[in-house]
């Protein structure tokens, strides 16, 4: 920090003590407090969005990848008695129905996704931290022409025996209220323009979100459903009625029966 | 303590046997069935640990998708103190209506997931977890095994060793018929287990083959239910709204996207406030400059809304209202603009698109710039274009034609209302939102 700078943070430390204990009275804006307490929420909001839909993006590349390992896995334990069996074809028609679906999902939604819903969002949030720095500036002009002000005040109520001194502090307190007013009007005017701005400027994400929504749905339905044909004709059925289950269990009691598993 | 002392005896058995001082038996069969065993020990760990990556991720894909809906929603309705979004922006009128629609979808999604989930990890994981568990028994079944030919090679060895010494005492003879028999016992264990594991493997096996087919099956339909629930939820919220949800490829998506861009990023990047602020006594500067020009309207409206063109050009230079600067951020008028990449609202030209920029109009001029304070110096005759055709209704009205320059002869800043012009040698009124300006 530069000594200039140094020397205005200490001088608002004062004045912001000098205003807690009410020795300055503070100027209160009610039309900045409001528009500022909208452009929190939106700020909030967004940044919420961009962590969602990263997590959303994430979670679509976790889900392809683990069943792309699952599928590997089948092969193992196919692999250990028949590999010809009906079984195993259908684990291998599995295999590359889920790899065709990972390859899809980033060929065609991967640009998509950017595009329409990461970048729209990213460059919002890019704004927040170069209006919170017009916001933070605004605040320290406001503390300086609130001193400013108290300063001139005093000054007129018990005039000082130096006549210099009330002009310069009118000098000072106007240069103030127009720094101050300047940013405070920016902020006010455009902070508006802004919020109402969001929703033609996010507005065709939300179609292009419900597309691509319904794309991963289908294009999953569609390639997983092709497995099927693989399968015996009775697995659907026994599938509904609870069947596997039945299976997987009989086949796990049989395992607990073999002498090698009686730990003796 | 039995299994201490074991574990005492095997030991100089096992250093010996590494540093290849004494002979240990091979079983190639077995052997070719453990490395299989060993396999399938860690396909089942990875299957237990993908079925767990694979619920993970289907649980937060649902929950971040419900939550982007809930956080989309807050964006589309108003915020504190804001009203009529729709009537504000007409383009968005959709999205803006069916967000609280595809919210409570994408809620109940997450819950219908939430038992398909479930079902995963007591059907799948489940069983899963118990085939780890026999494995586990077997793997112990093997250490046994290990053990019992540590005992019939040592025993043997000690035999060996033992029978081909030259002169035995007495103690040696004593010792030769202990180990004779020791031998016999070991040999017994070790055969027994050994060709049991070995019975027994080929079985296990098979079973797990078994098993794994049915449990492969329940997986598959739960997998594909997944699938299926989203796209039936989406088919019917689309169904609903009114969406086009065909598959077509991503290309397509951005290109609509792109198409239905409008230029609010444009308006956007050019506010004041998303620029970086360099030095805040410069910016003082600039506005006095401006203000000049202005003829010294020192009002405060004035400083600020003149802000933003501030940074868009040096600012001595113009000589026109503040207002009118802001036409340099607006989309073109709808002739010259059809070839532009992001293109405005106005960019096409059928029915709809033409209300549409009817909307751009009430809204691409950001709103509050006074446009009253006119300056009276410069009393500039200004035009507007017009957007559609329009034809008096009573006396009084201007009739045009859309694409027609309008002389204005007086405005106010509300596009609803009535403002008068000239085209044509003819005077009259017309409503402000029909006309680009």
């Amino acid at each position: 920090m530069s000594w200039a700078g140094f020397k205005k943070s200490v001088n608002r430390a004062g004045t912001t003590l000098l205003q807690k204990t009410g020795q300055i009275e503070r100027t209160v804006d009610r039309e900045f407090a409001d528009e500022e307490a909208k452009y929190r929420i939106f700020e909030k909001e967004c940044q919420a969005l961009q962590k969602d839909s990263k997590a959303y993006w994430d979670a679509i590349k976790a889900m392809t990848a683990a069943q792309s390992r699952i599928a590997e896995t089948l092969e193992t334990f196919y692999g250990a008695a028949d590999r010809s069996s009906d079984g195993a074809m259908a684990g291998h028609a599995y295999k590359r129905s889920v790899d065709d679906l990972d390859t899809t999902f980033s060929r065609e939604l991967d640009v998509p996704f950017r595009t329409t819903i990461s970048e729209p969002l990213g460059k919002m949030c890019a704004y927040y931290p170069v209006i919170n720095e017009h916001i933070a500036k605004r605040n320290k002009k406001l503390l300086d022409y609130d001193s400013a002000r108290s300063k001139l005040r005093k000054l007129i109520d018990k005039p000082s025996e130096d006549p210099t001194k009330l002009p310069k502090a009118q000098q000072e307190h106007d240069e103030c209220k127009e720094m101050f007013d300047m940013l405070n009007d920016q902020l006010i005017a455009e902070l508006p323009q802004l919020l109402d701005l969001r929703v033609p400027y996010f507005d065709p994400s939300f179609e292009a979100m419900i597309r691509m929504q319904a794309k991963f749905a289908e294009e999953g339905y569609e390639k997983l459903s092709g497995v099927q044909r693989y399968f015996a004709d009775n697995v659907r059925d026994d599938y509904a009625a609870g069947q596997l289950d039945a299976q997987v269990e009989g086949i796990l009691q049989e395992m607990r029966e073999l002498s090698i598993c009686g730990g003796n | 303590m039995k299994g201490i002392g074991k574990a005492l005896a095997r030991t100089p058995f096992a250093v010996t046997s590494k540093i290849g001082m004494s002979k240990k038996s091979a079983d190639p069969e077995f052997d070719d069935y453990q490395r299989h065993f060993t396999s399938m020990e860690k396909a089942a760990e990875a299957l237990i640990k993908d079925t767990k990556a694979f619920t993970d991720a289907v649980m937060t894909l649902f929950m971040s998708e419900a939550n982007f809906a809930q956080h989309f929603v807050v964006i589309f309705q108003p915020i504190a103190g804001e009203y009529d979004l729709m009537g504000k922006h007409p383009d968005a009128a959709s999205t803006i209506r069916n967000v609280t629609k595809y919210e409570a979808a994408m809620a109940e999604m997450k819950e219908v997931i939430t038992p398909e989930v479930e079902l995963i990890e007591t059907r799948i994981a489940g069983p899963a977890k118990e085939l780890q568990a026999v494995m586990k028994l077997i793997r112990k079944t093997i250490t046994k095994r290990d053990h019992k030919l540590t005992d019939y090679d040592r025993f043997n060895n000690s035999l060996t060793k033992l029978r081909d010494k030259k002169d035995k005492s007495l103690s040696d003879e004593k010792n030769l018929f202990k180990l004779e028999q020791d031998f016999e016992i070991a040999t017994n264990e070790y055969e027994y287990i050994n060709n049991a594991l070995k019975q027994d493997f080929p079985r296990f096996m098979m079973l797990s083959t078994q098993f794994i087919d049915p449990l492969f099956n329940s997986f598959f339909y739960m997998q594909l239910n997944i699938y299926y629930l989203l796209l039936e939820k989406l088919n019917s919220f689309a169904d609903d709204c009114k969406y086009d949800i065909s598959n077509q490829p991503g290309t397509q998506i951005v290109e609509e996207y792109e198409g239905k861009r409008t230029d609010a990023w444009s308006l956007i990047e050019n506010l004041g406030i998303v620029k970086r602020i360099v030095s805040v006594s410069r910016l003082v500067q600039q506005s006095r400059a401006q203000n000049q020009t202005l003829g010294r309207q020192t009002s405060t409206s004035a400083l600020g809304s003149t802000s933003p063109a501030l940074r868009a050009a040096p600012p001595p230079a113009r000589s026109i209202s503040s207002a009118s600067s802001f036409k340099k951020t607006a989309p073109p008028p709808p002739s010259s603009s059809s070839s532009l990449a992001p293109p405005p609202y106005s960019a096409t030209s059928s029915v709809a698109s033409s209300a549409s920029s009817a909307a751009a109009t009430k809204r691409a001029p950001p709103p509050p710039p006074p446009l009253k304070p006119k300056p009276k110096a410069a009393p500039q005759i200004k035009y507007v274009v017009a957007l559609y055709d329009f034809a008096a209704q009573t006396d009084g009205d201007l009739s045009f034609n859309a694409g027609d320059r309008i002389e204005l002869v007086e405005k106010t800043d509300s596009a609803e209302d009535w403002w008068t012009g000239r085209v044509n040698g003819a005077q009259g009124v017309f409503p402000g939102k029909v006309v680009w300006c």
